[in-house]
């Protein structure tokens, strides 16, 4: 069964933020929420890096898990979706996240949130498919047409990948391979293999 | 001394000890069903939903299907040379992104958690130890710069695994402890009985305070365990039922808080003197101030014993690491980061619950747990027999002509 997941191969990201715009533009993402962003390490270093990044669909989700009103769930191909009627804006995901993807609109005064906005690797939500209500609360569906999340699709690079691990993670073995260097799976020990110690 | 000499005694109170009796059974088999949940719950993320092919054969098959489509449209990222960005190469079929993938809710996901939790061996070789790791953005978000922060997963077994279990293990056990000892000792009695006469004990403003921050108390309680054990409690309610109680609660929670502060600040004026620590004390927790026996032979007190004290104390300290921590989560990123506003939350949930437990006795030997206790609070007037038998020391200050009732 495809376990879907993000990889971004930070020898090829050039931080063009295509893949945070392609998003932003494809869910019409509301103001002060950004779903992809790229976060680029030792700017100006010999060994920067630009890595990115966004809801990693996390094995063992530590949002679901601490989610006190079940608003949060997995698929079975691992994508975390979240159902936005039934959220209550009480942050409680936003502290467990370890990638920081889970955002609040902050429309409302002291302190109350607003409903929970975060990467649905392009899943939609609890509603149906393609439908008004599906579109506004969490943008487009494009793994119902069987396509892959745009960001990844858009990556001009191809640095951003994302769909079946085990295939997106050959490509990029093969890719190290071949040019010889890399600096690894970015996130993926915290991501989907919490038992691990890492590498 | 002895219990047989004349006098209330506390096992005479039939009513209150069969209520009690039954109250902490009631707490026993909660306690004991919260301490089977804190060693056999699995608190293990499953799969719920599984995506499908639609219109197709249920069951496995149109899952293949799905799986399939998906890992075709993979192959498509795979190196240009490859998959070529050509328009005359053909695209497979499954990729062309014109599926139609349906999903349906499913029952049992565990296997799939377990499956995908095991690296091979070279995603093993390519991963990263975990770490904390910020860099810069140039997006418009407080939050952007951040890339991982294993801590969260460090959060979430703090919140849902330690405090949530400890809270709950700690409110039913005093809750538990309480209506057992209603049952076993039942009330303290006033043990010359009630003489009528009654001293002026807590004045207007004390009395107004003390109800607008308990009531301010009680809707923080409520509202906070409705967020906080919403999922054991409300959701078999309904999941839509639960957001919109629990919607409320987050906007119950904050308004409570202003009279809750409001409160602890007008009562550390008022008592703070009142309720500085003294040698008497010493001697009131080593007797447990009186509290086991009907002997009558309570230690004697000032205007507030070392009980009294210690809820004092609780309720203003641990009511502005409240407001505090509770202030602070109002306001994301004013003063404190990510980090920060998490050891905010999980101090405000471990405090919260303590609160809870602690303040449970309070309403308790304030209302059942003690005959008369509750006129102090109430029409501000207590039973002289009362003054005598808990606070002595209190009634000569207010009350010095008049000798010690016979």
């Amino acid at each position: 069964m495809a376990r879907a997941k993000f990889l971004c191969d930070a020898e090829r990201c050039i931080e063009c933020n295509a893949c945070a715009t392609a998003c932003k533009n494809e869910h019409e993402v509301p103001w002060g929420i950004v779903r992809r962003r790229v976060v680029t390490i030792n700017d100006g270093e010999p060994d920067e890096k630009s890595i990115a990044t966004s809801c990693m669909h996390c094995t063992d989700a530590p949002c679901v898990s601490v989610c006190p009103v079940s608003t949060l769930y997995q698929t079975d191909i691992g994508v975390v979706l979240h159902d936005k009627d039934t959220c209550i804006g009480c942050g409680y995901c936003f502290y467990a996240c370890p990638f920081g993807a889970p955002q609040f609109p902050k429309a409302t005064m002291f302190g109350s949130r607003g409903k929970m906005d975060k990467c649905t690797y392009c899943a939609g939500g609890p509603e149906e498919d393609h439908s008004e209500a599906e579109y506004r609360k969490y943008g487009a569906n494009r793994i119902a047409e069987g396509k892959l999340p745009i960001c990844a699709e858009v990556c001009s690079t191809r640095a951003l990948l994302a769909g079946d691990g085990e295939m997106i993670g050959e490509i990029y073995r093969e890719r190290v391979i071949h040019r010889g260097y890399g600096s690894g799976a970015w996130g993926w020990n915290t991501a989907y293999y919490p038992e691990e110690d890492g590498a | 001394m002895s219990d047989s000499a004349g006098g209330v005694r506390g096992r005479d109170f039939t009513g209150y000890r069969i209520a009690g009796a039954i109250a902490a059974l009631i707490f026993l088999f909660l306690l004991a069903w919260q301490v089977v949940l804190l060693f056999a719950a699995d608190s293990t993320v499953r799969p719920e939903v599984a995506i499908r092919a639609a219109g197709d054969s249920p069951g496995m098959h149109s899952g293949m299907i799905a799986a399939e489509t998906l890992a075709a449209r993979t192959r498509l990222l795979d190196e240009r040379f490859r998959t070529g960005p050509s328009p005359e190469a053909e695209v497979p079929a499954l990729a062309e992104g014109r599926a139609n993938l349906d999903s349906e809710s499913m029952t049992d996901g565990s296997a799939y958690t377990r499956a995908w939790s095991v690296p091979t061996e070279d995603e093993a070789a390519m991963m990263h130890q975990p770490d904390r790791i910020e860099g810069i953005s140039s997006l418009p978000y407080s939050n952007a710069a951040l890339f991982e922060r294993p801590f969260g997963r460090d959060w979430r077994i703090g919140m849902s695994d330690i405090i949530t279990h400890m809270g709950a293990l700690a409110i039913l056990g005093m809750a538990f402890l309480l209506s057992a000892v209603l049952a076993l000792r039942g009330r303290v009695p006033i043990r010359q009985g009630k003489s009528g006469r009654r001293v002026h004990r807590f004045g207007f403003v004390e009395r107004g305070t003390h109800w607008m921050t308990a009531l301010s108390f009680l809707g923080l309680s409520f509202t906070g365990i409705a967020i906080a054990y919403g999922e054991t409690l409300f959701v078999p309610l309904g999941e839509r039922a639960m957001g919109t109680l629990g919607w409320w609660s987050t906007w119950g929670h904050v308004l409570f808080a202003p009279t809750f502060f409001l409160g602890l600040i007008v009562m550390a004026v008022m008592w703070t003197a009142k309720n500085l620590p003294s040698k008497l004390d010493i001697q009131w927790i080593a007797k447990g101030g009186g509290f086991f026996s009907d002997s009558g032979d309570h230690p004697p007190a000032r205007k507030f014993n070392a009980g009294q004290k210690m809820v004092f104390w609780s309720a203003i300290l641990g009511g502005l690491i409240m407001v505090a921590t509770g202030v602070t989560l109002m306001f994301p990123y004013y003063w404190l980061d990510l980090a920060g506003m998490s050891w905010a939350m999980l101090i405000h949930a471990a405090i919260a619950v303590l609160l809870i437990a602690v303040f449970l006795a309070h309403i308790y030997i304030g209302s059942v747990g003690m005959h008369g206790a509750i006129d102090a609070m109430w029409s501000g007037k207590v039973d002289r027999n009362w003054a005598e038998e808990h606070h002595s020391l209190w009634l000569r200050e207010v009350d010095p002509k008049k000798e010690r009732t016979p």
